[in-house]
Parts: C-alpha cells; structure tokens; sequence
C-alpha cells in the first residue's frame, strides 16, 4: 500500500488479521451456500441416495423424478400460475401507488403533515389480524383473488424510502422550470419524476415483488377455494409440514393408485419437496441477482435516509 | 362591531380562502394520494372500527354493532387464561434471545467484511449473504423439516453415521427457539449488514490512510475508528429493537409449530391465528390482540422518543 508516494509496510499482525478475515469469510460463504446446494444437488438425485446419506457434495444418480412429480402435479402448477399471476399485478399496482403518492408526499402542499401522520401511524398502531379479517368479510372481500392483490400493497416504508428518494435526486429547479412552462403536478410526474426515478422503482419492484411471491399468510387467512391459493400456501401443505414414517408424504404421494406405486410415490415424494422448493424459490432468487446493482444502491439509500 | 371581531371574521374568511387556493393549486397532488390513502383505510383504518369487537360478543349475524356489549370481559377471560402467561413469556423469550443472538452479528459481519481488500471478493461475498433473505419462510420451514427429518434427513443421517441416535428436531421442544433463531441468523443476518455498512463506507477515507500513516494496526483502525462512527447507529437500533420484544413473528412460528413442541412454540400471535380463524374466537382473539398492540404501541413510542433524546434520528 501506498499514500502520497510513502510506501508502507503491511505489519505482521495486520497480515495475520488478513488471513483470520479471509477464513472467516469462506467458512460464512460455506454456512450460507451449503444448505442451497443441497437442496440443488437433492432434487437431481435419486430418493434412496438421498436418504441413505450418500449425496453430499455432488448429485448421486442423477435422476429428474422429484421434477416430473412436481410438474405432474396439477394443483402445484395451478398455484406457480396463481402466484404469477398476483405478484405481477399486485407489484404493479403498488409500485404505481407508492409512486403516486410518494411524489404528492415530497412536494409542499396544504395538509402535507396530516396525511404524512394518517400513513405513519399505521405503521405503529393497528387493529390487528381479527378485526382486519371481520372487516374485510364483510366488505365482501373474503376468498376473492382481489384482495390478494389489494392486500397491503402500500408499504409505509416503502413509501418513505420513494419519497426521500424522490426529494433527493430529482432537483427542485426542474419543477420550477417546469411551472413556468406551465406544466401540471401530473405532467410533471409523468415526464420528469418517473424517468428519473429507475433506481426507486427497481426498488419497489424487488421489495414488493418478493413479498407477493413469498407470502403464504394471506391467502391461509382469508382463501378458502383451494383452486385461488397462492403457491406458498400450497407450498406449505407440501414441504413444511411434519412426516412421520407412518403417514410420509401426503401431498405429493396422494395421486398414485395401487399398494406398488405407493411405494414408489412416496420415495419419489421426498426428492419432489427438494424440487418444489427450487422451482419456489428460483424466481425471487433470480430477480434480486438481476437488480442487484440498482438495489443496494436504492436499499443502502434508503436505510441511510428513510 | 369592534376591532378584534373584525379580525377574527377576517381570519376565518382568510382560512377558508386559503383551504379554497390550496384545493384549487394542490388539487392534482390530492388526486395523486388518493388510491394510497383509500387502500390504507380499508385495510388499516377500517380494522380500526372494527376493534370494537374486542369489547362485544361479536355474532356475525348482528354485525359489529348490533351485538352485545360485554366491556372488558374477553381482556379478563384473557388475564385469567390458562395459557396467558405462557403464552406472554414464549413470545417475550423468543424475541429476547433473537435479539442477544441476532443483534451482534450484522454488527461483526460488516466490520469484517469493510476489512476485506479484494475488491470482486468482497463484492462477490456481498452479493451472496443477501439470498437467503429472498427465501420464503415457507421454504425456510421446508428446508428445517427436511433436513432434520429423524429418517431421511441429511442431518440424522450424519448424527447415526457417527454412531449417535437420531434427534426429533421438530418436535422435542428444548430445539425450538434454537432452531428458530438459528434459522432466523442464516437468512437474514447477511441482509442486515446493509445498514452498518453503509455507515462504515460514509467514514472519510482520510482518516484511514491518516490512521495507516501512524502505524495503525487493522484491529486498532476497527477499535479506534469503526466502532466509535457505528457506536450512535448500533445504540439506536438496540434501543429500537426493544420496542417490539413483544410483537409475534407468526408466519414463522405457525409453520414450525408441531404438537410435541407447542411448551415453547405457543406464541400470541399464532394462538390469536388458531383460536381465532381455526375456532372463529373472534372476539376473545381481537381483544388478545388489543392488548398486544397497545403494549407495542406504547413500548416503540418509548424507544423512539428515547432514541430521539438520545440523538438526531428516530423512526418518524
């Protein structure tokens, strides 16, 4: 290393630091990869390898049975397609809510504080599960998809974090050149703010997005058709429940007949929860490594400022 | 008429021309807030009337207030619970330990890792203990129920490859906070870095290189100058997460609930979920939950007013 030309030595203790850090971080790597690449590497293998504890490191007897159990099963696809369904357009329709008001939120009107004090307060109070669920039977949303979608599709938070977004980095001066030329609140959001506004919106989508796609609670609460749930909740029937020897696997082995492809579902069944659990996570996963770049950027601005 | 009345009618004129001027000027903005402010009333101020059925004997063929008046009965049945006070210090005793085991680690983790000096190593670690937080809790379950299946699971396999006997991970009830916390620590310790991070990358740089110049050692850089910059960011959000040792994490605790480890596992919020919705308890269950909120409120109120006397930043 060196500062304004002065070389300086790396002494023996800050080496030893070096190298103690270095091992640290590659036994966390380590902690935190391995129980994915099981998962990978089980829902490749076959059933007996898996439970014989022979897969390990690598799959053992590469096989796609867990695959063709998953992609068999109407009822899980059926919920893949829901959940698409109610993350896209919940995501949408918050994000373009969360914009809206996030914009009148960073500009100085009448009453700014009173409706800023109606959405934080929400944040600390609120009437709880019971009274949340009374109401919304008797608005009629009970077992509706829509109000999987409507359902908490504005974040506080989240809109604290457009808002202070917002105040920062799109320059007053613009919508002061932009009254002059006689603009309006909504021209000026629609052809100024948003166009400036990609890091926030990459935000949004990943925050809201990923709640959609993960939450199962919901739908437990308030879907009883089981053709509206979400995957999640179908999710949880199929992996996170507890199996004894006696009544293994349920979910995935109730479509077979007779007494011998029993037996063979329900060996399949163990590498189709594996399965199931990668094609459920894959596309959460798969959207934070894509908007990774805007994201710690928005998320490190808004924990900083929000 | 005399002077001050006259000053008066022309105040209020003055006001309800300005709430005119202010309509007539903002108009756009009020649209802009109003699908946000809709979704909140429907789904957080509605609920609000509704807790008034914490009060009643709620039968949904009278509605909310055509059924019977009942006061304080369903907060006192409540107190009188069997379960109540196990119910209060699961919940309390989950929080507390996920504190005293979650709290120090993003703390170290960022230290360490603003010490890394490869650069595409440090991005490279950076990226990867972020995933877990994208994992479902669902998943997470999942994954536990799994991998610590007394017969097929990786886990037991090792333990009786090793000679041991297998361990019931999901049922015994000593395995619940730990697993739980533990789980809690992989999947989101990493994602809660990002806050001290940030505040160690807001350190000027000149004080590093000054620090380097004198001889300082690493360890001594990270005593003298990372931990007094996260000292005020670390105090806060301690004091913040004091605020809500009592509210329930029930997503979770409902999906690793079995019947072996209900002793620890039986957490308010999961209990207000069965009595309620599985045993349409509504009442009894909205009062529960009543009760609970008001702690919190009156708990995170305090916390952020003390970290407010404390320093400059608070909640709100």
């Amino acid at each position: 290393m060196a500062y304004n030309g002065v070389k300086v030595r790396k002494n023996i203790g800050d080496s030893l630091f070096d190298i103690f850090n270095t091992i640290f971080w590659i036994i966390v790597l380590i902690i935190i990869i391995y129980p994915l690449w099981f998962v990978i590497i089980a829902s490749v293998s076959d059933p007996d390898a898996v439970i014989a504890g022979k897969v390990l490191l690598w799959p053992k007897d590469f096989s796609l049975i867990g695959y063709e159990s998953v992609f068999g099963h109407k009822e899980l696809l059926g919920s893949y397609a829901n959940s698409i369904y109610y993350t896209i357009a919940g995501t949408a329709l918050s994000v373009a809510v969360t914009m809206m008001a996030a914009y009148a939120l960073s500009r100085n009107f009448s009453g700014r504080k009173f409706v800023n004090f109606i959405f934080v307060f929400t944040m600390f109070f609120s009437g709880g599960l019971i009274p949340q669920f009374i109401m919304n039977r008797r608005l009629g949303l009970y077992d509706t998809r829509l109000l999987l979608i409507i359902i908490n599709c504005v974040s506080v938070w989240n809109l604290m974090v457009a808002r202070t977004y917002i105040k920062m980095n799109v320059p007053n001066e613009l919508h002061e050149a932009a009254i002059i030329d006689g603009a309006t609140h909504f021209r000026y959001f629609i052809h100024v703010v948003l166009p400036l506004s990609g890091t926030i919106i990459a935000v949004l989508c990943v925050y809201y997005g990923v709640a959609r796609w993960n939450d199962y609670f919901t739908a437990l609460v308030y879907i009883r058709d089981r053709a509206k749930l979400p995957l999640q909740t179908i999710l949880r029937e199929a992996v996170a429940t507890l199996t004894t020897s006696t009544s293994t696997d349920a979910f995935f082995s109730a479509y077979e007949g007779d007494v011998k492809g029993m037996t063979e579902a329900i060996r399949k069944a163990l590498v189709a929860k594996y399965c199931a659990i990668v094609i459920s996570t894959v596309p959460a996963v798969v959207l934070y490594i894509f908007m990774q770049n805007y994201f710690v950027k928005g998320v490190m601005l808004g924990s900083l400022k929000g | 008429m005399s002077l001050d009345v006259l000053i008066r009618k022309k105040r209020k004129a003055g006001l309800f021309k300005r709430i005119g001027q202010a309509v007539k000027r903002d108009w756009q903005l009020y649209i802009l807030l109003l699908p946000a402010i809709t979704l909140i009333f429907i789904f957080s101020y509605l609920p609000l009337y509704g807790v008034q059925i914490a009060f009643r004997d709620y039968k949904a063929v009278f509605g909310i207030t055509g059924s019977q008046w009942v006061g304080l009965k369903n907060f006192e049945d409540f107190f009188n619970a069997y379960y109540f006070r196990r119910l209060l210090s699961n919940t309390f005793l989950l929080n507390l330990y996920a504190l005293l085991w979650g709290f120090p680690v993003p703390i170290i983790m960022a230290i360490l890792l603003n010490q890394v000096e490869w650069p595409r190593f440090k991005k490279f670690t950076q990226t990867i203990i972020y995933v877990p937080h994208f994992i479902s809790t669902v998943v997470m379950a999942g994954i536990l129920y799994l991998f610590l299946s007394p017969d097929s699971g990786i886990v037991n396999v090792l333990i009786e490859s090793l000679g041991g006997k297998p361990i019931h991970f999901m049922i015994e009830p000593g395995w619940f906070r730990t697993l739980f916390i533990a789980s809690d620590v992989w999947q989101h310790a990493g994602w809660n870095t990002i806050l001290y991070i940030a505040a160690l990358t807001g350190i000027d740089p000149e004080l590093y290189e000054a620090a380097t110049i004198d001889g300082a050692t690493k360890l001594q850089k990270i005593r003298y100058i990372d931990i007094p910059h996260l000292t005020p960011i670390v105090v806060m959000m301690l004091i913040l997460s004091c605020g809500s040792l009592l509210v329930s994490n029930t997503d979770k605790a409902l999906l690793m609930q079995t019947p072996g480890n209900m002793v620890k596992s039986d957490i308010i919020g999961v209990y207000v979920y069965q009595m309620g919705l599985t045993k349409a308890q509504f009442s009894y269950t909205a009062a529960i939950g009543l009760f609970i909120n008001v702690i919190n409120f009156i708990m995170i109120i305090t916390v952020n007013w003390i970290s407010r006397k404390l320093g400059e930043t608070s909640l709100f």
